[in-house]
């Protein structure tokens, strides 16, 4: 037994094809903890909350959920947790209320507990008035609603969650964080994969970076920014700047993006104090009527860049 | 262990209700419940249209009826089985269902039973159909007896059937190739191969399709079960045709239900989600 919710060790997984998608992966989630799980397209994540679900066996290396083997003992291991993984399909013959209480005697909950937590779950990802009706009417984010209410049903001590908010409007991303946020008060351990790290790093207290199956990053949100070169200045005028004198800043070498915000100008660079000092030489010298110059604080975009090289989030 | 035990037959039990429930829901079950009334009963109509006489005795009628009743059963398994597994890859329902605790073999053995409840619900009313025909033209004294022993034969090669068709939606990942293969394996492949082994001169004994003889060979009188090889007299390169023996025959089907179960969920049961 160990004292991790989610432990692996030396995880591997290659697919038919020869592809490598996860090479040795250590990976530690304490209980308790909203650990964001970042990296690119291809990176790894979903075939590791795969093998952490017994979706897929893994090649080499051991999974725990509660110390539990998941490979070995998946039905154990699996008890005190569920699930969103990708995007599910959904039993179109089905209504919400017949599929939840499926997964609820799956987990052996009684009946009267079965049909409380439908209508529970369903109030909380707003899907009530759906609660009888075929899932195949349902739209893109209606079935998104209804795997999350799925995921909460038993109300578990653990959620694995891969790109949870995908497919939901502005409202619903937000109903969605709020309801981690409070599973997170309420002491459940969340651990979920996303590319929308403006979401991560609002929810997530730590955060592990993940690259060609191999670990690049972990640490606290609050750490990793804190290294972190801040990638981006506001810089203020004494008047606002004409289009030809915003592609004259766009012109200096090193400026990477110029983004007008009203009242002041963010400019993207490398991060480096030198090349931010040059920036503000040549600002200055171009006669702009710089009057205030304000390096960022790092963001976790920033932190994902800077592990990630050239590879972005979506945010 | 007990409390494991008890608790993986609860899963069981829960897979077939859904898979029913499903099957329900969908046309399939209709379609196939259509074709158990409708074939037999154009056995009853078509002589009255025609205004000719039906078959001289009741055996020789059921034999009529059941000469499609092996088709009947293979279009039911490929409606039922084609696509039990492939369909749960395909379709990434699996995401849900597989990541839960529950074993699943559970999952995948209650899929199979489902499927073989409603085959076997299409075959009874096949028979119970026929039946009824039997008493309505013959009388009750004239139903014949081996008719409960071509039953039970169809029930088996039913079984046999399901689990070949298991097998391929096990092993193909989408579920238009695995019900069509299923469908054209047992109607056109399975049969053309034992025609060619009959030209050859050699018993197809062991090709299932070929054992879905004996459903009508048991209304043969007398000498039912005689099997394997003869034909008519004439010339030696004259076509000979065979007839199955009935051990061997149901050893085969026995074989073909027992073996392409137990690998089709070993299969499923190591599938990955990808």
């Amino acid at each position: 037994m160990t004292g991790y919710a989610i432990e692996t060790k030396g995880l591997t997984k290659r697919y038919k094809g020869g592809i490598l998608a996860l090479k040795d992966l250590d990976l530690q989630i304490g209980h308790g903890t909203c650990v964001g799980f970042l990296g690119p397209n291809g990176a790894g994540k979903t075939t590791t909350i795969k093998v952490l679900t017994n979706l897929i066996a893994p090649t080499s290396g051991e999974a725990y959920i509660n110390g539990v083997d998941v490979v070995r003992d998946p039905k154990e291991a699996l008890r005190q947790v569920d699930s969103l993984v990708e995007v599910p399909g959904m039993p179109d013959y089905l209504s919400p209320h017949e599929m939840l209480s499926y997964f609820g005697k799956v987990r052996g909950m009684s009946t009267d507990a079965i049909h409380a937590r439908i209508t529970e779950v369903l109030a909380t990802v707003k899907l009530s008035d759906w609660e009888h009706k075929k899932i195949g009417s349902f739209s893109t984010g209606m079935t998104r609603r209804l795997a999350i209410a799925k995921a909460l049903l038993h109300d578990p001590d653990i959620l694995i969650m891969d790109e949870p908010v995908i497919g939901l409007d502005p409202k619903g991303m937000r109903d969605i964080r709020d309801i981690i946020k409070g599973k997170v008060k309420d002491g459940k351990t969340i651990f979920l994969s996303s590319h929308l790290l403006g979401e991560v790093a609002e929810t997530c207290t730590e955060v592990i970076l993940l690259e060609r199956g191999q670990v690049v990053g972990k640490g606290t949100v609050a750490e990793l920014t804190s290294k972190a070169l801040a990638r981006s200045i506001d810089v203020t005028f004494r008047h606002p700047l004409a289009d030809a004198d915003l592609a004259r800043v766009r012109g200096i070498d090193l400026v990477k993006g110029v983004d007008p915000l009203g009242d002041r100008v963010r400019l993207a660079f490398d991060g480096s104090p030198d090349s931010g000092a040059a920036i503000l030489s040549q600002l200055v010298s171009m006669g702009l009527g710089v009057t205030s110059f304000t390096p960022q604080a790092a963001t976790l975009e920033d932190v994902y860049v800077s592990v990630m090289g050239d590879e972005r989030g979506v945010n | 262990m007990m409390a494991d035990i008890r608790e993986d037959m609860a899963h069981t039990v829960l897979s077939v209700r859904y898979e029913i429930l499903k099957h329900m829901r969908r046309t399939r079950l209709l379609i196939a419940l259509s074709l158990a009334i409708v074939l037999p009963v154009l056995f009853y109509i078509i002589p009255r249209v025609a205004n000719v006489s039906f078959a001289s005795t009741a055996d020789g009628f059921m034999s009529n009826i059941l000469g499609f009743g092996s088709f009947l059963i293979i279009i039911s398994a490929a409606l039922f089985a084609g696509d039990a597994v492939s369909g749960e890859f395909e379709s990434k329902t699996a995401l849900l269902t597989l990541s839960t605790p529950q074993r699943r073999t559970s999952i995948f053995i209650g899929k199979y039973l489902a499927a073989m409840l409603a085959v076997f619900t299409i075959v009874t009313l096949y028979y119970l159909v026929g039946v009824f025909e039997v008493i309505g033209i013959y009388g009750v004294s004239k139903v014949p007896i081996v008719t409960m022993r071509s039953y039970l034969l169809a029930l088996l090669y039913a079984t046999a059937v399901l689990s070949l068709t298991y097998f391929f939606s096990s092993i193909i990942k989408g579920t238009m190739a695995s019900t069509l293969l299923s469908f054209f394996g047992l109607i056109m492949i399975l049969p053309i191969v034992s025609s060619l082994m009959m030209v050859a001169k050699v018993e197809p004994w062991f090709i299932v399709t070929y054992s879905a003889g004996l459903i009508t060979n048991v209304f043969l009188q007398p000498g039912f079960g005689g099997g394997g090889g003869g034909g008519g007299g004439g010339p030696p390169d004259a076509f000979t045709s065979y007839s199955p023996q009935f051990t061997t025959g149901v050893e085969v089907m026995a074989a073909y239900a027992i073996v392409f179960f137990i690998i089709a969920i070993v299969l499923s049961v190591r599938r990955d989600a990808e």
